[in-house]
């Protein structure tokens, strides 16, 4: 922003700017006060100072084994999501092709249909291709989820970078692939690791797809979360929401530090 | 560096419907500097991209010393590119950006820095090998694209409108510089503009191109002097258009009838023409005081008010008006000592040119 907000103008900006930022961490602060209740019940405010939660979550076996469930997936879903989107989006970028506007829409679509559906459809297809890992399962799935915010992160990014570029790499002795590897994907880095960033979360937190693809075996965080929400609703739950909202804050900052999200999410 | 010949075979380019690139045939002499020139959506850059392999030709061909290059991929055609918009690749610096054509040719890094040295010192600007681009001008950014297009050695140099995003002055010097400088190397080399004058300048052969089309080949002086069409009288340069029936023939010229108080004295004519378009170049015609010269003669002359006058430093650009109401434009070179223009507006004036000036255009 250029010019500098000031007077009455001012004023306002930055009380609608706070209402909002109060509007969306309100539910995550409220959270985290009460996984600190020295109660055995969910209760705000939070009654006096704890941080046993945090100690039985830490050595509730279930909860750990969710973690580690949910973030290998997360990984491999932002591998394969990056393998399957950041080639799409350059096809959908770069390429002349019919039926290009058609196939950019299909590709982008998870974002419209909801969920449920899509895992539904999933499930089905899956158990019909007798796919019995649930492991494997929960992978396709979530890259199914995930990869259209790749695709929109790079395309986005991608669209901003100057096709003259790569053609200088091709005159000056570069072939397609070393172009894109030495002059196209420096350009959208902080493009892909925006889109990696969403997969990751994505996935991380994905509950209306997992539920379908999970069994008793292998159960993701969200639903290890849920399970617990029904069974003994006590700070634990709250506990373990924390740490996963600690987490992703730490995901964030450290990705904003290497390669500047803010500008890939600004695009 | 050794110099490649160029040639042009039958290039068509076709985008779904829609003709870009039309039928060109052309050849480059070894070491010569042909501009393309034309409106822009008239197929030059599309014909350099051909050239360059970064666009398939729907038919037709390329060959480099008879060498035909089709299917060849660009990045083995060994050709050095620049770009209006410089594309230099901004995450690397000056060396590495110069190293970057070197690289791919698996040089050693000992002799890629020899190398990289001697560009930087070749486009005079040894001193920022350490700089990334966005911290140069956009002269010093082309300077380097240019070294980098160099450095490879490369089989011929193609220009994309390389002093477009530039000022007229730096452009300007810059022109007479990389012109210099192609010389000296005697690079074979081709340029896609749309500006006139660094054709002009530049070039050793102008080849001006519409609807992708060649609308005309030929040297700065031939394109000038001698338009073979209305399109190329008009895009380069400015030009007095006449069109008229022959009124009389004389030997192997004509008297062309323009208007009732116009007629043009023609020395050359084809023995077919019955209808003629004449082109006169604005410098060619003079223009006095009615009264301090002879009248009007009807012949090459006309009386005529002025109905603009322009004041541009070293020339003046009157327009005329004649009394059947034809415009006349009439660039008049100034004196030194000359205080202001010569003619004001609205006063009456003879303009009279030689018979030589008239060119006569083909009619299509």
């Amino acid at each position: 922003m250029d010019e500098r907000f000031s007077g009455f103008g001012a004023f306002i900006l930055y009380t609608i700017t706070g209402c909002m930022m109060l509007f969306i961490l309100a539910p995550l602060l409220l959270v985290m006060a009460v996984s600190v209740s020295d109660s055995y019940f969910v209760t705000f405010p939070p009654q006096g100072f704890t941080l046993k939660w945090y100690a039985k979550v830490l050595q509730d076996r279930d909860f750990l084994e969710a973690m580690r469930l949910s973030i290998l997936l997360a990984l491999g879903t932002t591998a394969g999501s990056l393998l399957f989107g950041v080639p799409a989006a350059f096809a959908l970028v770069r390429g002349e092709f019919f039926g290009l506007a058609a196939i950019k829409g299909f590709l982008l679509s998870p974002l419209i249909f909801p969920a449920l559906v899509t895992g539904l459809a999933l499930l089905q297809i899956l158990t019909k291709l007798g796919s019995q890992d649930a492991r494997l399962n929960l992978l396709i799935g979530h890259v199914v989820v995930t990869s259209p915010y790749v695709i929109r992160t790079v395309v986005t990014s991608l669209q901003l970078v100057d096709e003259n570029l790569e053609d200088a790499a091709r005159t000056l002795g570069a072939n397609r692939l070393t172009t894109f590897w030495r002059v196209t994907l420096p350009q959208i880095a902080s493009g892909v690791a925006a889109g990696g960033l969403f997969a990751f979360m994505v996935s991380f937190d994905n509950y209306p797809v997992t539920m379908w693809l999970a069994n008793s075996e292998y159960s993701p965080v969200p639903l290890v979360l849920m399970r617990q929400l029904v069974n003994v609703f006590d700070p634990s739950v709250p506990a373990m929401s924390t740490i996963i909202i600690l987490m992703a804050m730490v995901g964030v900052l450290l990705l904003e530090k290497l390669v500047g999200l803010r500008r890939a999410l600004a695009a | 560096m050794k110099s490649s010949e160029v040639r042009l075979d039958r290039l068509v380019k076709e985008y779904n419907r829609t003709v870009a690139v039309d039928d060109v045939s052309l050849t480059i002499e070894p070491g010569h500097m042909v501009a393309l020139l034309g409106p822009s959506g008239c197929g030059k850059t599309t014909c350099l991209r051909m050239i360059a392999g970064l666009i398939r030709p729907t038919s037709g061909d390329v060959f480099v010393n008879d060498k035909k290059m089709t299917g060849v991929p660009v990045h083995r055609r060994n050709v050095g590119m620049l770009f209006q918009n410089y594309a230099l690749f901004p995450h690397l610096t000056v060396e590495e950006n110069i190293a970057f054509g070197l690289e791919m040719r698996g040089i050693s890094k000992a002799d890629a820095a020899r190398k990289v040295g001697e560009a930087l010192n070749l486009v005079q600007l040894s001193s920022f090998g350490k700089r990334y681009p966005a911290q140069l001008s956009g002269g010093q950014q082309q300077r380097i694209a240019l070294g980098r297009a160099l450095v490879i050695e490369p089989a011929m140099l193609l220009l994309d409108e390389p002093l477009g995003a530039l000022d007229k002055g730096l452009r300007e010097s810059m022109q007479v510089e990389l012109r210099a400088l192609q010389r000296r190397l005697g690079l074979t080399t081709v340029m896609v503009t749309h500006d006139q004058d660094e054709a002009l300048t530049m070039a050793d052969k102008i080849v001006v191109m519409r609807d992708g089309k060649l609308e005309q080949v030929g040297s700065a002086t031939e394109i000038y002097q001698r338009p073979t069409s209305k399109f190329v009288a008009q895009f380069i340069g400015a030009s007095n258009l006449f069109e008229g029936p022959i009124e009389q023939r004389n030997g192997s010229g004509a008297l062309i009838r323009v208007s009732p108080e116009l007629s043009l004295q023609v020395d050359q004519i084809p023995q077919s023409a019955s209808e003629v378009m004449v082109s006169i170049r604005p410098e060619a015609i003079v223009v006095e005081r009615v009264g301090q010269s002879p009248a009007a003669q009807r012949v090459n002359s006309v009386t005529a008010r002025v109905d603009q006058a322009i004041y541009r430093g070293f020339v003046s650009h009157y327009y005329l008006k004649t009394p059947s109401g034809g415009q006349i434009i009439v660039f008049e070179q100034n004196q030194s000592q000359q205080a202001g223009l010569r003619y004001a507006v609205g006063e009456e004036v003879v303009a009279r040119w030689e018979s030589p000036s008239n060119h006569v255009i083909a009619r299509h």
